[in-house]
Formats: structure tokens, C-alpha cells, sequence
């Protein structure tokens, strides 16, 4: 160390717009997950468990299009849902928390980005990475099978492909916010991480054992709603779901997390 | 209105005016009424803990808002401008504040992004600056292992990344050796030699008095005192003090010449050398022909200065 003698040079570039900026902190995200070794070997064997084996039977089986049913059926089942909540919790875990702990909240707030442009940066960093997971191999899995159907109808095929990339997106958006909200709920990676895996799964207990006086707890696990969810976006009968209940559902599993992490990240801002 | 026209005529030679700000957490006013002119140049701004320092940084970076009063940096209003604010101003806070898991390469460039540089842009400055700040090979280290000296200077080549033209440093020499305190005091004063207005958060009196030429002290969240360097030092308004040696004959004579010319405070006489403090608002030739007239010998002439450690401690009684 110490210093050369060399001057403070000025810097003449021009600014990138401020509600762009966002950007680089999801894209930050992105080069993080990847980099990480344990968030590697999780989304690696992720991949081969749930998405390769359906990949290769669904495309050998004779089949004569892309079916709604099918795509449900497959995103719904339960190890895909429990690597989802998995990756959620080892993606969002230290997104906010170790911001907190580390005190780089500061610095990023010190910067001409606005509190809420730093949590859509990190919601949006969480969502690519995870949809990597939860939307690109579904839909090439859908490609896979639409590429090799005996029959003609293509277009019903594409239409099913569609509504998988609409399952995909919406996984992820349903899950990163009680990541984010974990996260931004205590300095600690650790708890962070455990406790969004804690509150989805325990949450998926209660509604188990409250699901047999009726079948409307059920509503109260994420697993359940987000398979309700599949059937009506991929157009299928939910017709015994109760949709009165399913709707504020999905808004308490969304709204309120972030709106937790948001008065989190303004309360740190003023250094409380 | 009144106080908005007041703001703009002061903001002439001004960064940051104030005026009247109140800011209230609960039922405790962090600043009260803090009306303050920030002016160009590197300026000290004291107070013990809890004073208002770092919530005074925060209103002007918009993260704190601001219950009555105005308030302007550079002409713009924090409350409506705080992104533009931003942009023009760097802030190296006080505490850990660095991504542990980031070399300090990557951070400083991560924030040179985030503060609207290109990433073309960002990595070259950011070596740059890190060249400036003194920091070497240790840049490709996570920051998780650098020392406190290391550190502060990550985070001022954080701060000064996208070359702002107003930079608030808290506390910059806050744990540091005291080498790694003058090299950072040294990096200070060169900033501000490249025409930045630095505003100077710390409790080390010393380092202030070595590198700011501008001194504002703030106390439960009111300006005590402010004003330049030099003037809060040179508190002995012409007061100066003169050693001088010889036989006692000739230091009586000397003695008398002067009380015949200036007007004489104190004078204290040990072992054939007396000091003498008196009134000189003027050069010291002709002080110098008096005495190889009265044939003593000049040991040392020199103004009383206060230090600022006495400037604050006396704000701070007077206040009390």
C-alpha cells in the first residue's frame, strides 16, 4: 500500500438514465447465482431430477400434441415444488440480509436510486435466476414434446407452450416475494434462507392437517396454490377450487411480503 | 418565500444552505432550526455523538425528510431533486459498509454503475481510482479480508467513483494508524485541491485542523459555531508571546522599551529567560531592533493560537 503520487483525475462520461439502474443490480444477481458452488449443484441436480427424465420420456412416448393436462400435471408435481421452494430460499436468502448485516444498504441508497428501484433490482435478479429454473426447462421440455407430436395441430400445441411460459413466470412470482421478505427480515443469511424454506413448508403442513374439516384450508399451502393456479392457467376445470379464497391467497403470499420488504429498506435508509 | 430568497442570494459561494431546518425523530428534534452555509472548499463539521452529523448528511442525500425549514445544495431541493442531488455528491459513511464477497475492484465498480456509469466506463475508472486512493494488488481480494486501513479506502474510492463534485465524508481516518490517518488526510486535501467541496464529518480535532479550511460545530442539532479555520484558531486577536534572553539589566530594559510601545499582558521570568505576551497587530522589525538595541537575544516570537480541540471544548461549555 500507500500512495503514489498521482493526481485526482476527473471523469467526463456520460450517465446512464436513474430508472435504469435498477439493472445492474439484477444483473449483478444473475453473475452471483451462478458463481455460487452450492446454488450450482442444487440447480444442476434440480435440473436432471425434475426436467430431464420428463424431458426424454415425454418426448419418446407416442403423443400426438402438447397437452394442458399434461404441462400441469408435470409442473405440479412435487419435486419440482419442493426444489422451487428450495431455490427460493438459496437465492433470495442473503439478497437483502446480507445488505443489511454488511451495511451496503447505505451505500445503495446514497446513490440517485430510489429505495424502491433497489428492491425491484433484487426481485428481478431473484425472478431470472429462478425462472431459469421454473420457465426455461419447461418450456423446452413443451418444445421437446410439441417437436416430436404425431399430429398436426400445432397451433393448440403453441397455445399450450404459451400458458407454460405464463406457469413458469408465475412460480417465480409467487415465491420470490416471501424469499425477499425472509430475507429482508433478519441480518442473517442463514435464517433467511431457512425460514422462507420454514415458512412454505410449514405452511404446507397447517393446510394438510386443517385440509381434512375442509377442503378450503387446503388453500393455505403455496404447493396448493400454485397447482390450483396451473390448472386455471393452463385452462383446465378448477371448478372445485374455491376461487373466493384462492384470489386473497395469492395476494397475501405476494402483496404484503413486499410491502414489508419495502418499509424494511426505508426504515434502514434513515439508519433504524 | 422569504427564507427560499434569503437561500438563493447566500447559495452564491455556498454548496449547502440551510435554513431553519427542523427535523424531528419521535418527540426528538435531530436538528432544530439548523441554519448552516456549507462553503466551498473542505469543511469540518463536529459535535459529539448524537449531535446531528449524520442525520444532517442524510437530509441533504433525501434519505431523511424534513419536517419545516429549506434547504438547498447547489441550488437544488432535496425533497424534489434527491436523485440529481445524488448523482453530484459522494458519501463515504462512517461503518462497515462494503460487499464482503466482492473483491474491491468489483464493488467500486458495481457502485460507479449504480451512480449511472457505463460498464465500459466503470472498470477503468474504478482501477483508477483505487490507484488514487493508494490501494494495490489487494484490489482482487474479496473486502471481507481487508484491514480497516484497506477498507476506508475502498470507500472512498466508492465515493469518489463518479467523480462528484460534492463529497461527505464521515469519520475517514476512523480507525486507521496514524501513517494510514496522513496518507488519508494527504488523499483528502487533494481531492479538494481539484476544485470538490468536501464536507468533513469527525472527531479526531486534529486531522480537521490539519486539512479543513472551514470548521461548522453542531450541538443537539444546532450550529454552535462556524466559520474558516484560520479565524476560529487565531482566537488571540493580535496576542503574540516573545522569549528572549540575556542579563537581567538588559531583559528589565527590554522589558520596559516595550511596555513603552505595546501594551504588555503577562510577562513570567525564569532563570535569565522572560516571556512576555503582548498586543502586536503589527510586523515584528521594529520588536526585533529593540531588542539587539537592548542587547538580548530572541529565543522565539510567536501568535497565540487556540488549538481547535480548545475552540470545541469552549463552544461546547458555552453552550452548557
Amino acid at each position: 500500500m500507500g500512495i503514489d503520487p498521482i493526481g485526482y483525475k476527473p471523469w467526463n462520461g456520460r450517465r446512464t438514465e436513474h430508472n435504469r439502474r435498477f439493472l445492474v443490480i439484477a444483473e449483478n444477481i444473475v453473475w452471483e447465482r451462478f458463481r455460487s458452488k452450492p446454488f450450482l449443484v442444487l440447480f444442476i441436480l434440480g435440473a436432471i431430477l425434475v426436467h430431464v427424465f420428463p424431458l426424454i420420456f415425454y418426448s419418446i412416448m407416442p403423443h400426438s400434441e402438447l397437452e394442458a393436462d399434461l404441462m400441469s400435471g408435470y409442473m405440479g408435481d412435487g419435486l419440482f415444488l419442493i426444489f422451487n421452494i428450495t431455490l427460493v430460499s438459496l437465492i433470495c436468502a442473503d439478497l437483502i440480509s446480507e445488505d443489511f448485516r454488511s451495511n451496503s444498504i447505505v451505500l445503495y441508497l446514497s446513490k440517485a436510486l430510489q429505495p424502491g428501484r433497489y428492491l425491484l433490482g433484487k426481485w428481478l435478479g431473484a425472478m431470472v435466476v429462478l425462472c431459469l429454473f421454473t420457465l426455461v426447462p419447461p418450456m423446452l421440455v413443451a418444445t421437446a414434446i410439441t417437436a416430436t407430436q404425431d399430429g398436426s395441430d400445432y397451433l393448440g400445441s403453441l397455445a399450450v407452450l404459451g400458458r407454460t411460459f405464463l406457469a413458469g413466470a408465475w412460480t417465480a412470482l409467487l415465491l420470490v416475494p416471501v424469499g425477499l421478505m425472509m430475507s429482508a427480515l433478519t441480518s442473517k443469511r442463514t435464517y433467511a434462507g431457512v425460514g422462507a424454506f420454514m415458512f412454505l413448508f410449514i405452511l404446507t403442513i397447517i393446510a394438510g392437517v386443517l385440509g381434512t374439516f375442509s377442503s378450503d384450508w387446503q388453500l393455505l399451502s403455496p404447493i396448493a396454490v400454485l397447482e390450483h393456479t396451473y390448472d386455471f392457467l393452463f385452462g383446465l376445470d378448477v371448478s372445485n377450487v374455491n376461487s373466493v379464497l384462492l384470489v386473497p391467497m395469492v395476494i397475501m403470499l405476494t402483496v404484503p411480503p413486499m410491502w414489508i420488504v419495502y418499509q424494511r429498506i426505508l426504515r434502514k435508509g434513515v439508519g433504524k | 418565500m422569504g427564507a427560499c430568497n434569503r437561500m438563493e442570494r447566500d447559495s452564491s459561494d455556498s454548496t449547502i444552505v440551510s435554513d431553519g431546518l427542523l427535523v424531528r425523530f419521535g418527540s426528538i428534534n435531530a436538528l432544530d432550526h439548523f441554519t448552516v452555509n456549507v462553503p466551498k472548499g473542505i469543511v469540518g463539521l463536529l459535535g459529539p455523538n448524537g449531535a446531528g452529523k449524520s442525520t444532517f448528511i442524510k437530509t441533504v442525500l433525501g434519505l431523511v425528510q424534513s419536517d419545516s425549514g429549506g434547504i438547498s445544495i447547489n441550488g437544488l431541493d432535496p425533497r424534489e431533486d434527491a436523485l440529481a442531488i445524488r448523482d453530484m455528491v459522494g458519501y463515504m459513511p462512517e461503518h462497515d459498509c462494503l460487499i464482503e464477497s466482492m473483491s474491491g475492484v468489483d464493488m467500486v465498480a458495481h457502485f460507479g454503475r449504480i451512480s449511472g456509469m457505463s460498464k465500459e466506463d466503470a472498470i477503468p475508472r474504478s482501477h483508477e481510482v483505487l490507484d488514487f486512493v493508494g490501494l494495490g494488488e489487494e484490489r482482487y481480494r474479496p473486502t471481507g479480508t481487508y484491514s480497516t486501513g484497506m477498507k476506508q479506502r475502498v470507500k472512498l474510492a466508492q465515493a469518489i467513483v463518479h467523480d462528484p463534485g460534492i463529497l461527505f465524508l464521515d469519520e475517514p481516518t476512523n480507525g486507521m494508524d496514524p501513517l494510514g490517518r496522513e496518507e488519508m488526510l494527504e488523499l483528502i486535501g487533494r481531492i479538494g485541491a481539484s476544485d470538490k467541496s468536501i464536507l468533513v464529518s469527525s472527531h479526531i480535532l486534529q486531522d480537521m485542523e490539519k486539512v479543513c479550511q472551514h470548521v461548522i460545530i453542531i450541538n443537539s442539532g444546532r450550529v454552535v459555531v462556524q466559520g474558516p479555520m484560520r479565524q476560529m484558531l487565531d482566537q488571540g486577536k493580535g496576542r503574540v508571546h516573545i522569549k528572549v534572553r540575556g542579563g537581567s539589566k538588559a531583559l528589565f530594559s527590554f522589558l520596559e522599551a516595550l511596555r513603552g510601545r505595546y501594551s504588555v499582558e503577562s510577562v513570567s521570568d525564569e532563570f535569565g529567560q522572560m516571556t512576555i505576551s503582548f498586543i502586536n497587530e503589527g510586523d515584528s522589525g521594529p520588536l526585533l531592533e529593540m531588542a539587539a538595541h537592548a542587547g538580548v537575544q530572541v529565543r522565539a516570537y510567536y501568535p497565540d493560537r487556540i488549538s481547535l480541540e480548545d475552540v470545541f471544548i469552549r463552544s461546547m461549555k458555552e453552550v452548557a
